[in-house]
């Protein structure tokens, strides 16, 4: 029962700081990787 | 085994019976026959692009680099990844529900319904009558058997579906006022979009591709086929990326020591998978003439849609993950995920499986991006974004799943289990290298669909590329293999559990209630009905055109046999 309380409190804690830095690092990845290649695009000329 | 749950004061339980076990025993043993088959041609192609030709010694067996990847391509992409979800979703569907198939003889039916149609679509493509590759377009004409033996394989699924509808039905009864259980909610949610999805295919096959091949219509409409082949293709990713997040919603938690953190987001993210998987197909065609700019355009908006569900599944399973590492100890910012359960061979192939297809999500949006995706089409960008999908997110969660599965089916301990955490870590290292190998040589304007390594036009600074692509294929094909080997000798192995042993099916609880649950998000009839909708919007006006102005003579597009 104390068992079950502790755990109800830790996840009435629990915020996932983590998961929102990876997803964060995730979104800035894609911007990153897709803004490389869309400058290619433009380094072809446009209509490649 | 007994599962037991006490929910709204009543007791469920259900004995998995011997039968139960065999049942989906033998979905697993056809899906690993044909990983095993397809994957042997998986490093011919790799050696070829890194000038090691191997399909020479291979004569008169194997005929070409196209017969091969033809091989590769339908055993790996379409049987594999087939048999191993609706053997997966039975179980899902049975340990769900508590209870057993309404209808087993009906799955019966369908699961011996796709083996006669593997091999009557085999049989063809051994004998070099069928080198289409496993998109199969049209004007490159298979044997009539080729396209019988895919449209059984499809019946079949869809038989097997029915099978898990019913159950549901049956179930529902005894249980108005219950949400679904999410792992045999997913299953459902996943074979409800495959029978959408396929239409498109079961309409090319019937109507154009079949009587083709029989000789009763002269040409066919690539254009029309085209449009056909990708309302299905483009879905099939979902078909094969959705039993691998039943798993990381539904499961995964579990094994790492926690709970799901929102049962309401997973099934908002199921539920909207279901609605969008389908009516985007056309970025698969940015290039195709026949389809005007705004069609495609259109399809660019909804596939770009499709990352939100994306995102509320990289956003719950990793909180789930990260709920689970910090019980277990885990500490700091990033430092957590050190404490998940990585010596866990199940457990580690699906986190390395999720790694890679972050990757492959990244690729995705410029694959769905109408001006971006002309830097990279019919490129090996392409196979080099869908190994992260199909042979990364899928293959390598399912055989993380395999790793307690087999156990469970065959009450034999996983033989070497540290091996198993050696085959995930070298799978993941091989996709590494093949696959940012082939998006590199994509970007640089290598072909895809081609034998390089024979190629005039190579430049050298492909040439380091074309490398790592042989060296990334020679490493998955050693994962391969002992993959294969482990899942046979824990089948095979003469090791039993001990008397009190037994493999525990990882189903995780919510963090939260389900019965607290948004009862729309457990609710059919909005969500087909929206579904229908949204693909009439998408696709009915340009099928109805294509259709109109089909040309089945043979001055439209004669059959065509380059091989």
């Amino acid at each position: 029962m104390a068992d079950e309380q502790e755990t109800e409190a830790e996840a009435e804690e629990f915020h996932p700081r983590g998961t929102v830095a990876i997803l964060v690092m995730f979104v800035l990845a894609i911007i990153i990787l897709w803004g490389s290649v869309y400058v290619i695009l433009l380094s072809r000329g446009v209509t490649v | 085994m007994a599962t037991r749950e006490e929910g709204r004061g009543m007791l469920a339980t259900y004995d998995v019976t011997k039968t139960d076990k065999r049942f989906i025993g033998a979905h697993i043993l056809v899906a690993v026959i044909a990983l095993s088959i397809g994957s042997l041609f998986g490093p011919l192609q790799a050696f070829q692009f890194s000038g090691v030709d191997l399909y020479p010694y291979l004569q008169p067996v194997f005929k070409s680099y196209y017969q091969g990847l033809t091989i590769h391509g339908v055993l790996n992409a379409l049987v594999w990844t087939t048999f191993f979800i609706t053997g997966f979703f039975t179980l899902t569907t049975i340990l769900g529900f508590k209870r057993g198939l309404r209808y087993p003889k009906l799955n019966r039916v369908g699961f011996w319904t796709m083996v006669a149609g593997l091999v009557m679509a085999a049989i063809p493509i051994l004998l070099d009558e069928a080198t289409v590759l496993y998109t199969f377009y049209p004007p490159l004409q298979a044997n009539w058997a080729f396209y019988t033996g895919l449209t059984l394989v499809v019946v079949g699924s869809w038989i097997e579906g029915y099978g898990f509808f019913f159950t549901y039905r049956a179930w529902r009864k005894e249980n108005p006022d219950t949400r679904t259980p999410f792992i045999a909610f997913g299953g459902l949610v996943t074979m409800a979009m495959w029978q959408f999805a396929t239409l498109g295919i079961a309409v090319e096959i019937l109507t154009m591709l079949l009587p083709w091949s029989l000789g009763l219509i002269e040409g066919t409409d690539p254009q029309l086929a085209r449009t056909y082949f990708w309302f299905t293709g483009h879905p099939l990713v979902y078909f094969w990326l959705l039993p691998a997040y039943v798993s990381w919603y539904g499961m995964l938690p579990k094994q790492a020591g926690g709970k799901l953190f929102s049962d309401s987001l997973a099934r908002l993210a199921m539920w909207l998978f279901l609605l969008l998987s389908v009516p985007l197909g056309f970025h698969h065609q940015f290039v195709d003439p026949g389809i005007p700019a705004g069609w495609k355009y259109i399809h660019a908006v909804l596939t770009y849609s499709v990352f939100l569900p994306s995102m509320l599944t990289a956003f719950t399973v990793i909180a789930s993950l990260e709920r689970a590492a910090r019980k277990r100890g885990g500490r700091g910012l990033f430092g957590w995920v050190r404490a998940l359960p990585w010596s866990n061979g199940s457990v580690a192939a699906q986190l390395l499986a999720g790694i890679l297809f972050m990757f492959g999500g990244i690729g995705g949006l410029t694959n769905a991006s109408y001006n971006v995706n002309l830097v990279i089409h019919n490129t090996t960008w392409v196979p080099g974004h869908f190994h992260l999908t199909v042979a990364s997110a899928a293959t390598l969660s399912f055989m993380g799943i395999s790793y307690w599965l087999v156990p469970w089916i065959t009450g034999k301990p996983l033989w070497k289990p540290r091996l198993a955490v050696i085959q995930t870590w070298t799978w993941f290292i091989g996709m590494l290298i093949f696959s940012n190998a082939m998006h590199v040589l994509g970007l640089l304007g290598a072909p895809r669909r081609t034998p390089l390594g024979v190629a005039p036009y190579v430049s050298e600074e492909w040439s380091g590329h074309l490398l790592r692509v042989g060296l990334g294929g020679a490493i998955l094909f050693v994962s391969a293999v002992m993959f294969v080997w482990i899942v046979a000798r824990t089948t095979w192995g003469k090791e039993r559990l001990g008397a009190n042993e037994e493999i525990e099916v990882p189903i995780a609880e919510s963090e939260q209630d389900p019965q607290l649950t948004p009862l729309w998000l457990d609710r059919w009839v909005p969500w087909i009905v929206g579904t229908v909708l949204l693909i009439l919007v998408a696709y009915g006006p340009q099928l109805i055109d294509q259709i109109a102005n089909i040309d089945l003579g043979s001055g439209q597009a004669p059959s065509i046999r380059p091989w």
